[in-house]
């Protein structure tokens, strides 16, 4: 894998892409001098991959797993009680588990598919595509704060600084659509802890996550000012390119300048493609249906999922969907009301979710694309300990369930468990850089080779953890 | 009361293993060094022809030319043929070659078996290079060339010649002084000054021009900016809450004015360390009206110390006491190692460091620097100043009370009540008081805690007490002042050991940047990283002499610009011939300038500059530019975006703009402005489709070629022939040629002057300094 500094290199003898290189002979130059030249260029993974492209479905806020995919009875049976003295205790934001009294899921939960995996009546749109599920229950980690686990779950580590998920992706694998960005973030408006979280850290900014406007130019600048038409546009690009040429000959071709004329072209092929890969008003009105768009509560993250396969279908390599704008109200953050608060989100994305992976599944995508649902943590089995809260859930990162569809994973089980109140993974427990390496394996990437050097040291997502038994069960047939 | 979780709270930065043998080894050590100093950076991580020779499998396994090692069979072997030059290929590329020693210890090495140790670092290793303190090098003697004017091109010159290369020649006056104008003060020259200069390249209008821009206050602002980037400053905390550090701004202004000053290096590095402990002083009055200017000035050192003060910190930090410190104390630390020493100190938090020779016990050692010290805001006004403050309090409590008022009367009074009500809080506030001038620095605890090993850097597990201590692989005599009572003495021990004469690292370190600033690269390409895992440098007695220079010449960085800008080989062209390219691609050797592109500060200041709508003005609190909807999507709420309302505050240089964490300016966000998570010792220079977009599209583009449009038209008129030449001089500092005209002219009567202006800002020649 690249350093920065061999990038650099590669930049003084090579550059990006073809176009103006092709016309300037460089590019053959830097093939015949045996160098790597396009650091999105498509990687074969080093190992057996069955998935090539990944949707993440981030529920910010974190979900309540025993209210969705992880059913409690012992919980309703103690609603109202203190937590008996066997299961110890455990510090969350707004207090400590012994402090607090149980709540109850107001939820219930039914047998779904040929598997029988059991899903509250939450999401019964979802609970449809039991068959496809795999359900992870007994995922952790150690933040429980937002800002700390959304740095844990995006990016390996609960500080500002590493590359987020889709960027090592990108940068393992390369993209196949040049003319659109590999890793593309679909958000519903603000982002908790900071845009951060979809960053390319110490990588090579090429690898960053672009999020996409919900309105408007879906890419920041993508379009040109009122006043200028596409023929000035052109216009533009073309006498630039005169004059840089020209700059570029003076130069002896100094690659670098060379990849910027060229950066120039790939701006332009964006506009081209952008707004027609962004065009869900193409898609049949059975398929708008499919994913709620025909309803004000699910037309908005409906809006975002069908984007997510068009952007999937044209080789997109990462995207991610996002549900919650970054307030407690809007995001699955129910600290107080949590069961309203997961209805309302519940009414947003659980039409638009099974939508996706029927649809994924109908254009055969479903197969190499992985899809992944889940939140930064999950809630409590406690009444959040917060002043002047009632019927609300605490963060809980200690259990929590999130799962995976497509891209090669069995669907139809459930892994691992929590213990009898949902509070803590007992069972085939799951890191987080557990499940991180996972997704990478999924992918064909082996977690312990996807490094990159910087200030002196070899990083990973995975930081010195992370086991890919849990990939190993979820292809399990 | 809120508990969490330590394991999410520790931030443990864990390093991979990493091993480098030491200078006497056994076999096994000794060839995987020679591998480590030729063969690594391209059959390591880069992996040229398949070929990674980190490991003994892989280099085993071999590249695309099959295995690269047999064992017990050194002349069957294709890394021996390659080093020998009498395989298939030769190796390593270029002129450089492996000493007959070296072969022969690859040689012996796989003839016995070609044994693969991992080794851990060797702790005892006081003759690493940059250990060891600089002695002044004899200057060699290139003979009878002309083109060394100073000592450093002796040294360049000399390197050349060992490779074969010939140094360029020099540049072009107007590339000159458009290199010189932005090396100093980030950005572009006016174009009379270009002019002149052209018409008088003598060395003593070049010595005049470099002299004038030294004494310009823009040159503080370009430099200091580098330093902001080391000391990984910003104006909020990150995470979450982002809260503000409300005078943080204090510490940029200070870093601006000691460059400006001149400041002594040594005394700069003193005042962030330990101004307080230094210059300690109080804020009496003397009998006078005004605060004596010493102890103002002295109270103004402490600014420095808003260092410590000013890094990322998630809140939850701020539950456990003891978390938070020992958080603080390690982010000093890396701070010292990164900044100071340019050490990766941090990888000896959580167990001894893996390459370099420092033990977690060292680390632990340099933690209890900070011991006793905390944040705390003090004033900078004399104490009279302070206890007069309140005597406008009153009104402020009028002003107070007005508001609930106003707020009480709601939307449904009649618009002029509501209005007067709103005009006499606003009279109100204006007369209440302002609070004084304070800052956040670092001050005494009331008492000095105990520092511990701590165990994976868990500040739960504490293992052995150790004392303030320097680290023993450096050889610099320090002595730790524990006088009795409660005046601490810490951090000045360590601010003196530190700038002690013969520290080997301070100056070589420092000088190196500098270079870097330059040249584009440093003499050691990594920075902030002198210790084993860093490269080594490509003229160590360039290196060297320098070091020796810059304590000589009184720590004046100022000096080192003259020196470095007079030499011959800052003024050569960046032209590079196919030979240089071929022999030393990234210029290492410096046979020609390297071209660079600007940095985010400095396109954003030079798009400004040549608009015409520079505002100048210095300091102050972070200003907050006008940003769209779409560009502050991801902020978690637009309330925390509230942008300056005078439009001329937003054009002011981009290192006064304010520095959130959580939220960067798009448009300098793009060009690779650092994250301001931890120290950055050199910005990346990426090139991306979104800067294009960007600079195409961007609001901030598109008013700014308004601007640009508007005064081109107030020089040149309504005359588009005079216009396309205005434009072009004041964009590129150079006149219009006669074969870009046509073109140029086209496209003006194709589109607006405004569209015009625009097409010149996003030229290659606007953003490239050759």
């Amino acid at each position: 894998m690249w350093t920065s500094d061999t990038r650099r290199a590669f930049l003084k003898r090579s550059a990006l892409g073809i176009g103006w290189l092709a016309a300037l002979d460089l590019h053959a130059q830097s093939e015949q001098a045996g160098l790597a030249v396009d650091p999105l260029a498509v990687r074969e993974p080093p190992r057996p991959a069955t998935a090539k492209s990944v949707i993440h479905l981030f529920m910010q806020g974190g979900p309540s797993q025993v209210d969705t995919f992880d059913p409690k009875p012992l919980l309703n049976d103690l609603d109202g009680q203190r937590p008996p003295a066997s299961f110890g205790d455990e510090d969350f934001q707004n207090g400590k588990f012994r402090q607090q009294e149980l709540l109850g899921s107001r939820r219930s939960f039914a047998r779904h598919g040929a598997s029988g995996l059991q899903i509250s009546d939450l999401l019964p749109h979802i609970a449809r595509r039991a068959d496809d599920l795999a359900v992870i229950r007994s995922n952790f980690h150690e933040g429980f704060t937002h800002s700390q686990a959304q740095f844990l779950i995006h990016n390996g580590w609960p500080r500002i600084g590493r590359p987020s998920l889709g960027s090592w992706i990108l940068y393992g694998l390369g993209t196949e659509n040049r003319n659109l960005p590999g890793f593309v973030v679909l958000l519903q408006g603000g982002v908790r802890s900071g845009p951060e979280v979809y960053g390319e850290g110490f990588l090579p900014a090429v690898y960053q996550g672009t999020a996409f406007r919900p309105a408007g130019d879906p890419i920041l600048y993508l379009n040109p000012p009122a006043g200028r038409s596409p023929r000035q546009q052109r216009d533009l690009l073309d006498t630039l390119g005169t004059f840089n040429e020209r700059h570029l000959r003076e130069r002896n071709l100094d690659a670098e300048l060379a990849a910027r004329l060229e950066s120039y072209e790939l701006a332009f092929r964006m506009q081209m493609a952008a707004p027609e890969a962004t065009d869900i008003s193409a898609e049949s009105l059975a398929t708008q249906k499919l994913y709620g768009l025909d309803e004000p509560a699910s037309a908005d993250f409906g809006g975002r999922c069908l984007l997510a396969r068009r952007l999937v279908e044209r080789g997109v390599r990462f995207v991610q969907v996002w549900s919650g704008n970054g307030q407690n109200a809007i995001d699955w953050d129910g600290h107080t009301g949590c069961d309203r608060n997961h209805l309302d989100r519940a009414a947003e994305t659980d039409k638009p979710v099974a939508g996706l992976l029927a649809d994924l599944k109908a254009r055969g995508l479903l197969d190499s694309t992985l899809v992944i649902w889940g939140g930064e943590f999950g809630r409590t089995p406690t009444s959040d300990g917060g002043k002047g809260r009632t019927e609300g859930r605490d963060h809980n990162p200690y259990g929590f369930t999130l799962w995976m569809a497509g891209g090669g994973v069995q669907g139809g089980q459930a892994i691992g468990s929590t213990d009898e109140l949902g509070l803590r993974a007992v069972e085939d427990r799951v890191h987080l850089n557990d499940l991180h390496a996972s997704i990478l394996a999924l992918l064909g990437l082996d977690h312990t080779r996807l490094t990159y050097r910087h200030t002196g040291r070899d990083f990973r997502l995975t930081d010195v953890g992370g086991s890919t038994a849990l990939a190993d069960r979820l292809r399990r047939a | 009361m809120v508990r969490l979780s330590t394991r999410a709270l520790v931030a443990l930065a864990c390093c991979l293993p990493a091993s480098l043998p030491a200078a006497e080894d056994a076999l096994p050590q000794s060839a995987r060094r020679v591998l480590e100093t030729h063969c690594i950076d391209c059959h390591g991580a880069t992996r040229m022809s398949g070929l990674d020779m980190r490991t003994s499998e892989t280099l085993l396994a071999g590249g695309t030319r099959g295995s690269a090692v047999v064992p017990h069979d050194a002349s069957a072997s294709l890394l021996v043929q390659a080093v020998q030059g009498r395989g298939p290929v030769s190796m390593p590329p270029g002129d450089a070659a492996l000493s007959a020693g070296e072969i022969d210890t690859l040689v012996r090495w796989i003839d016995s078996g070609a044994e693969w140790v991992d080794s851990g670092a060797e702790i005892e290793d006081s003759t690493w290079w940059s250990f060891r303190k600089p002695e002044r090098p004899n200057v060699p003697d290139t003979g009878a060339s002309d083109w060394p004017r100073t000592p450093i091109d002796a040294f360049v010159l000399a390197a050349l010649r060992e490779r074969g290369l010939a140094p360029a020649p020099p540049a072009e006056p107007a590339k000159l002084v458009r290199r010189v104008y932005f090396d100093l003060h980030g950005l572009p020259p006016p174009p009379e000054a270009v002019e002149k200069f052209a018409r008088d390249p003598s060395e003593a209008a070049y010595r005049a021009l470099i002299d004038r821009l030294l004494e310009s206050k823009r040159y503080g602002e370009r430099w200091g900016r580098y330093w902001l980037d080391l000391v990984r400053y910003a104006d909020t905390s990150g995470f979450e809450t982002d809260h503000f550090y409300t005078t943080a701004w204090r510490y940029r202004d200070y870093v601006i004015e000691s460059f400006n000053d001149d400041k002594p290096y040594t005394m700069f590095v003193q005042e962030q360390i330990a101004a307080d402990e230094l210059w300690p002083t109080d804020m009496d009055l003397e009998g006078t009206l005004e605060l004596p200017p010493d102890k103002r000035q002295n109270v103004y050192r402490r600014i420095g110390t808003s260092l410590f003060t000013l890094g990322a910190f998630p809140i939850e930090y701020t539950y456990y006491g003891d978390l938070y410190r020992a958080e603080w104390r390690a982010e000093a630390v890396d701070m010292i190692g990164a900044a100071f020493l340019g050490l990766t100190l941090e990888c000896a938090r959580c167990h001894d460091h893996k390459s370099d020779p420092f033990s977690q016990r060292d680390y632990y050692r340099l933690a209890a620097f900070f011991a006793g010290s905390v944040e705390g805001e003090i004033p900078l006004v004399s104490l009279f100043d302070v206890q007069t403050s309140t005597r406008a309090f009153p009104l402020l409590e009028q002003a107070r009370i007005l508001k609930r008022m106003a707020k009480r009367m709601g939307g449904d009074a009649p618009p002029d009540q509501r209005r007067k009500m709103l005009e006499r809080l606003g009279e109100a506030y204006l007369k209440a008081p302002e609070p004084y001038a304070s800052a956040k620095v670092l001050v005494h605890a009331e008492s000095v805690p105990e520092t511990y090993v701590l165990a994976h850097g868990d500040f739960r597990r504490k293992g052995e007490r150790v004392r303030p201590g320097f680290p023993a692989a450096i050889p610099v005599r320090g002595t730790v002042e524990e006088p009795a009572g409660r005046a601490l003495r810490r951090r000045a021990s360590l601010a003196r050991w530190l700038t002690a004469a013969d520290h080997p690292l301070l100056g070589r370190v420092m000088v190196n940047r500098i270079w870097q600033h330059h040249f584009g690269r440093g003499l050691v390409g990594s920075p902030s990283d002198f210790g084993r895992q860093g490269d080594r440098p490509s003229h160590p007695a360039l290196l060297d002499w320098l070091a020796v220079e810059f304590a000589a010449r009184g720590w004046s960085v100022k000096e080192m610009h003259r020196l470095l800008m007079l030499s011959s080989v800052y003024r050569s062209s960046s032209l590079a011939t196919r030979e240089q390219l071929d022999t030393d691609p990234e210029n290492r050797y410096l046979a020609r300038m390297s071209r660079r592109r600007l940095d985010a500060d400095a396109i954003r200041d030079a798009i400004l500059a040549v608009s015409g709508r520079l505002n100048l003005k210095m300091g102050g609190v972070g200003v907050i530019p006008s940003l769209t909807a779409a560009e502050i999507l991801a902020a978690r709420t637009p309330r925390m975006w509230p942008a300056n309302p005078d439009p001329a505050e937003r054009d002011r240089r981009s290192v006064y703009l304010q520095s959130k964490r959580s939220m960067a300016v798009p448009m300098l966000q793009v060009f690779d402005a650092p994250d301001t998570a931890r120290s950055c010792a050199r910005r990346e220079t990426s090139t991306v489709a979104p800067q294009a977009l960007a600079m195409m599209n961007s609001g901030f583009v598109l008013e700014q070629a308004d601007a640009f449009a508007d005064r081109v038209r107030k020089l040149a008129g309504e005359d588009p022939a005079k216009q396309v030449e205005v434009a072009w001089r004041l964009a590129l500092g150079r006149a219009l040629a006669a074969a870009e005209r046509p073109t140029a002219s086209g496209y003006l009567e194709r589109n607006s002057l405004a569209e015009f202006c625009l097409m010149l800002f996003n030229m290659n020649e606007f953003v490239y300094v050759d």
